[in-house]
């Protein structure tokens, strides 16, 4: 919200050397945000009022004519000008050298200089009124149309800023920080809260007193929804122009001026926060009745739009049906025309979230509705009321008011609220003395009783909608006023009752940071939606996948139930930029089932679970390696994070898995997750392009933190071990894991074989079809003496006879 | 006989002192006490002195073999200690082979430090679920039934769940505060404890502008706390934060679910609150909102509000991360994007 310092000051008597900075200060601590404060005259800087002595054509160009303007200096300045509009005599705006203006109102601003236009010297220029940001104020009627002043009686050479009452500050408000102020949306408001901060002298407006007697009369239907009408017939009045103050300072505060009808109801809305309407009486058959539209009831707007309305609607109406859509926007019907002769004002109230609901329901939020649900208070019709009747009375000096009826039929409550000072003490954490308390909430229109310990507060009507309900409000208000600046920090105390100690999130950030410094992978976060494509591709199927009602994009629906489509796209992006690299995520994963929450009986909450996902790509084709290495992850993972193990078997393939190279991971008999290959297929529908990719997936609510570490020591062996390496042949389907058996299993091949490993396995060359070479490296030792090599080589000899016997291998023979 | 000595004495000290490596040092070493070795001939020569002569000769020369000899183990060990494995052209100023590179996010780095802060004073973690209810996430909050929050425009609801008693209609989680009250619910007071997470607004986004963003919160309630002790909780945070003390302020705002309700502000870090175009030349950074939790929230979750009070604050993460490192548009979070996140190892 834009607002006038000049306006404001009609209100309160701001002494003229405030420093503005410090009042947009005091503001923004204390009441809203204001945003920026701008002194207007610098947008009109270098620009003077010129009067036209001669227009010439132009010797090179027919658009063109050339001017000589007098701007108050000794010598008249010659200017090129292209208006189609240029008279000798006229007044008009020269943007002199220096000035900044739009070039036919647009772009970025540019600096006018000394120039040639088309061979001819022109000194600034003569402006339209869009050039100089003008243009809401002086429409233009036509292309290449210049601002004419003529109707400013002001000599050549005066500062443009001066002539058109420029000279003023325009304060902006972040409306976002006044949402729950419905008094501040005006200037009056903002006017009172400034004279509270600085107990400055208010300017009250006297109530309008009506005098005339008529059967004029308005009906209020629903009470609830209308609490006040007041509605004023008047003659006398006509379409024209308002006085330039009024469009100058509606214009000020971002609308723009209309005719003087129109424009007196739109000043006092910018003054009051108190949207009013101008009905032409002509057109209001019979009286005014304000009530719930019928169901399917029409009403043409102004705008031309035709709104089938329901009963939840609130509707100004006539014995012929609905003129206008109560506090939102006037019909078409009984507009104000060229013709208008007779009018009827309204000064209402309606209720807030009403009023939000129709204008949501018809997408249309105007001015006046956003005004009105912010909870606008019944007593602020007199202000504006009295405000509307001035001008009225000062624009139409003929006017007649031939009726006027305010029914007030559901009276504002002013709140009343019992305050402990020992309480308030206490939550300011400062004792303020009762005076200052006093003082300070009466500068804002409470009425104050201080009874021993109790203080009885009564809000003035404007902070009564809701605003000021309880005592948590009363002492913001104290403090606020006081100033938040002038409370010092306090510590807080608290009992110590011993050390936190959360396993379960400690777990996750351990996993986190395994994977990022011991592995080398780069954590991501992708948003919880998943597009189609993905779905599709990786899922294939979206049974229990939970949708949002209204997605991002339409193929964002579905939210995600797995970690990995969203992995899949991410490697999709960075496939462009890097050939080998491993990412994983730790999110949230939602399904379509088990609805209870473990909060409170009576919400449905689904199921949601913690994943952690993770994708390796390569670009390096050997897909044994980069299984490996994922596996290696998982393997490593529970030591390093303390957590209990897990084992890995094939139970049931993930759909999106390679049909070979996928594993599930269990911790015990319990399925937590799965690794494996994106298959081929998989990989192409989500246009992975040439990265191999694995990828695993595991459910981390089921990973059990370990209570403490809990790898034991074991001695240091007192007699040295020996690596031994052996190279066999076995059939090439025979498994390692198998192997493993057979050599540590219960009935060990050899006492002497502390360990076995796996080295490498080769295919190809010098290979038989069919068999694979495996080394295996075995650790030899005994606990009891150093060993021969007589005694080593024995015990290998031993795994290796069998392994020959067991599993079939041979040894290689060359 | 005793010049000789003495001259082939001060040749061999000048070519021992020369001598660049150990083979030329054995050279040198041949070349003198070597069996054909100059000294080792003169030697021959001493029997055809007169005998008088002979001792003191015969014990200088073998004075010279001795001293020769020394001095060129100690050249030999001078040799050792100045060789290397490696030509004298190897060049130190090629690049190192890096580890293997991984990293967190930056918005978890950020977080894990804030939780190392709290923690240190005491502080839980609390997690939550990203699907909530009306009913907590808004209702709980004193969110009035007709509040633009919860229009479908600003939430996320779900579909098939999205009509119905507050209970029944569910949505992504629009903030945090309501799952503070499932916290409140389930533990007993006093509370210190704080809660990340990711929120979810139905926006169109731009730069400063996200769907999915990352709000921390911290929550204190306890008998007697008043909202000038949150100024301390706003310090810890924004010192650890930025490595130094900031100047902090606390100006009126208005949020449904505290009373009173705060804006805060830090010192601009960029222009030291002097005015830049980074706060729009007011010295200031809005940087979270806080408040005393208002009392039908504590009532929500079951507490008296006459008897408790609190102090909270809702930290944008995103906009803390941007600050710290200049990020300028938050849409990079989100994009999975290495390029972007590889920067902040």
């Amino acid at each position: 919200m834009k607002l006038s310092l000049s306006w404001i000051k009609d209100y309160v008597k701001i002494p003229e050397d405030m420093d503005l900075k410090k009042l947009a200060y005091d503001l923004t601590m204390s009441t809203v945000e204001v945003e920026d404060v701008e002194y207007l005259a610098k947008r009109f800087e270098k620009m003077v009022v010129g009067v036209i002595e001669k227009v010439e054509p132009h010797p090179n160009a027919d658009k063109l004519r050339v001017c000589t303007v007098d701007i108050g200096e000794d010598e008249c300045k010659q200017i090129v000008c292209g208006g189609i509009n240029l008279q000798e005599g006229m007044r008009v705006a020269v943007s002199c050298p220096g000035a900044m203006v739009r070039w036919h109102g647009e772009g970025e601003p540019v600096m006018i200089k000394n120039s040639k236009l088309r061979g001819v010297e022109s000194y600034g220029m003569i402006c339209a009124s869009d050039e100089i940001g003008l243009g809401d104020l002086f429409p233009a009627e036509q292309e290449a149309e210049i601002l004419d002043l003529s109707a400013f009686d002001v000599p050549a050479g005066t500062p443009l800023a001066d002539a058109l009452d420029m000279n003023d500050v325009l304060l902006e408000i972040d409306n976002k920080s006044m949402t729950n102020r419905p008094d501040l949306w005006g200037h009056y408001g903002i006017a009172r809260e400034i004279a509270a901060l600085y107990d400055l002298p208010l300017v009250e407006i006297k109530p309008y007193q009506a005098d005339v007697k008529s059967d004029f009369k308005v009906e209020i239907a629903d009470p609830e929804r209308c609490p006040r009408y007041i509605g004023v017939e008047m003659s006398g009045v006509e379409v024209k122009s308002s006085p330039y103050q009024m469009q100058n300072r509606i214009w000020k505060a971002g609308m723009r001026p209309i005719n003087a009808l129109v424009d007196i109801t739109n000043y006092v809305m910018l003054a009051t926060g108190n949207p009013t309407h101008a009905f032409d009486a002509d057109n209001i058959t019979d009286h005014i009745v304000v009530r719930r539209a019928a169901e399917g009831e029409k009403l043409v707007l102004l705008n031309e739009h035709e709104l089938t309305l329901c009963p939840d609607d609130l509707v100004i109406t006539d014995s012929e049906g609905p003129v206008a859509l109560a506090g939102v926007m006037g019909g078409a019907k009984d507009s104000i025309l060229p013709k208008t002769k007779r009018v009827i004002l309204e000064v209402a109230n309606f209720e807030s979230t009403g009023v939000r609901r129709t204008a949501l329901r018809y997408d249309n939020r105007t001015e006046a509705s956003s005004r009105y649900e912010k909870a606008v208070d019944p007593e602020r019709c007199d202000q504006a009321l009295a405000l509307s009747m001035q001008y009225f009375q000062e624009l139409y000096p003929e006017l007649t008011v031939t009726g006027f009826c305010d029914q007030y039929v559901n009276k504002l409550e002013r709140a009343q609220i019992d305050v402990s000072l020992t309480w308030l003490a206490k939550r300011l954490g400062k004792s303020l003395s009762n005076e200052v308390i006093q003082k300070k909430l009466e500068l804002l229109g409470f009425t104050v009783q201080i009874d021993g310990d109790n203080m009885h507060v009564i809000a003035p009507t404007w902070r009564s909608t809701g605003d000021i309900s309880i005592k948590d409000d009363v002492m913001e208000e104290v403090a606020r006023l006081y100033g938040y600046d002038n409370f010092e920090a306090t510590a807080f105390t608290t009992s110590f009752t011993g050390a936190i100690n959360q396993k379960d999130q400690d777990l996750i950030r351990h996993i986190k940071e395994y994977l990022a410094i011991r592995c080398g992978m780069q954590e991501v976060y992708t948003y919880p939606w998943m597009n189609d494509v993905f779905v599709n591709a990786v899922l294939q199927s979206t049974e229990g996948v939970l949708r949002l009602s209204t997605p991002p994009a339409p193929d964002l629906s579905y939210i995600r139930s797995s970690l990995l489509p969203n992995l899949c796209e991410a490697v999709v992006k960075n496939e462009r930029y890097f050939h080998d690299f491993s990412i994983f995520e730790e999110a949230e994963v939602f399904f379509d089932r088990n609805y209870t929450s473990p909060y409170d009986e009576t919400e449905s909450l689904p199921e949601q679970k913690r994943h952690i996902g993770a994708a390796f790509a390569s670009s390096v084709k050997d897909v044994t390696r980069l299984f490996r290495e994922a596996k290696g992850v998982l393997e490593s993972m529970p030591r390093y994070t303390h957590m209990e193990g897990f084992t890995f078997r094939k139970e049931e393939k993930p759909v999106w898995a390679d049909s070979i190279v996928w594993l599930n991971i269990f911790r015990g008999e319990e399925k937590i997750g799965d690794m494996g290959l994106l298959a081929k297929k998989v990989s192409m529908d989500c246009g992975i392009k040439n990265l191999s990719v694995m990828l695993f997936e595991l459910d981390a609510t089921k990973l059990v933190p370990l209570k403490s570490r809990t790898n034991k020591f074991t001695h240091l062996a007192e007699y040295p071990e020996t690596d031994y390496d052996i190279s066999m042949l076995f059939d090439s389907n025979t498994a390692w894991a198998d192997m493993y058996e057979v050599i540590m299993g219960a009935k060990k091949a050899s006492a002497l074989v502390k360990e076995a490993s796996f080295v490498d396995e080769y295919r190809g060359k010098q290979i038989p079809d069919g068999k694979k070479s495996v080394t295996i490296r075995l650790t030899i030792g005994s606990a009891e003496k150093t060993l021969t090599s007589e005694e080593i080589e024995s015990a290998a000899n031993q795994v290796m006879k069998k392994l020959g016997k067991k599993l079939g291998a041979e040894l290689r023979t060359q | 006989m005793k010049d000789k000595i003495e001259s082939i004495l001060s040749e061999a000290k000048t070519r021992i002192a020369a001598a660049a490596s150990e083979s030329e040092l054995q050279n040198v070493k041949s070349a003198y006490v070597g069996k054909q070795g100059s000294l080792s001939l003169l030697m021959k020569e001493i029997p055809k002195l007169e005998v008088a002569l002979r001792p003191e000769m015969g014990k200088l020369l073998n004075e010279a073999k001795n001293q020769v000899t020394e001095i060129i183990e100690e050249k030999r060990l001078e040799l050792k200690l100045k060789a290397s494995e490696v030509s004298p052209d190897f060049d130190c100023s090629v690049p190192g082979i890096l580890p293997e590179g991984g990293g967190l996010h930056p918005i978890t780095q950020m977080c894990y430090d804030l939780n190392d802060a709290f923690r240190s004073m005491g502080f839980e973690i609390f997690q939550e679920d990203d699907i909530t209810s009306e009913l907590y996430a808004f209702d709980k909050l004193n969110f009035p039934p007709n509040h633009p929050a919860r229009e479908s425009m600003d939430t996320y609801w779900l579909e098939g769940h999205d009509s119905g008693s507050t209970n029944e209609k569910l949505c992504l989680r629009p903030h945090l505060t309501g799952g503070s009250v499932r916290y409140m619910q389930t533990h007993k007071p006093p509370y210190r404890f704080v809660y990340p997470g990711r929120v979810y607004r139905n926006e169109t986004t731009d730069a400063h502008h996200e769907r999915a963003f990352f709000q921390y919160e911290a929550l204190i309630v306890d008998k007697d706390i008043t909202f000038t002790s949150g100024k301390v909780m706003i310090n810890s945070i924004l010192s650890k934060v930025f490595g130094t003390d900031v100047p902090v302020r606390m100006r009126s705002g208005f949020f449904p679910f505290v009373e009173p309700g705060f804006e805060i502000d830090m010192q601009c870090q960029v222009c030291g609150g002097k005015g830049c175009s980074v706060c729009k030349h007011v010295g200031w950074i809005e940087v979270m909102p806080g408040g005393s939790p208002h009392p039908n929230v504590l009532r929500a979750a079951g507490l008296d509000p006459d008897e408790y009070t609190g102090f909270y604050v809702n930290i944008g993460l995103d906009r803390l991360v941007m600050m710290r490192y200049g990020v300028d548009d938050v849409r990079l979070f989100h994009s999975a994007d290495l390029r972007f996140l590889k920067q902040f190892r």
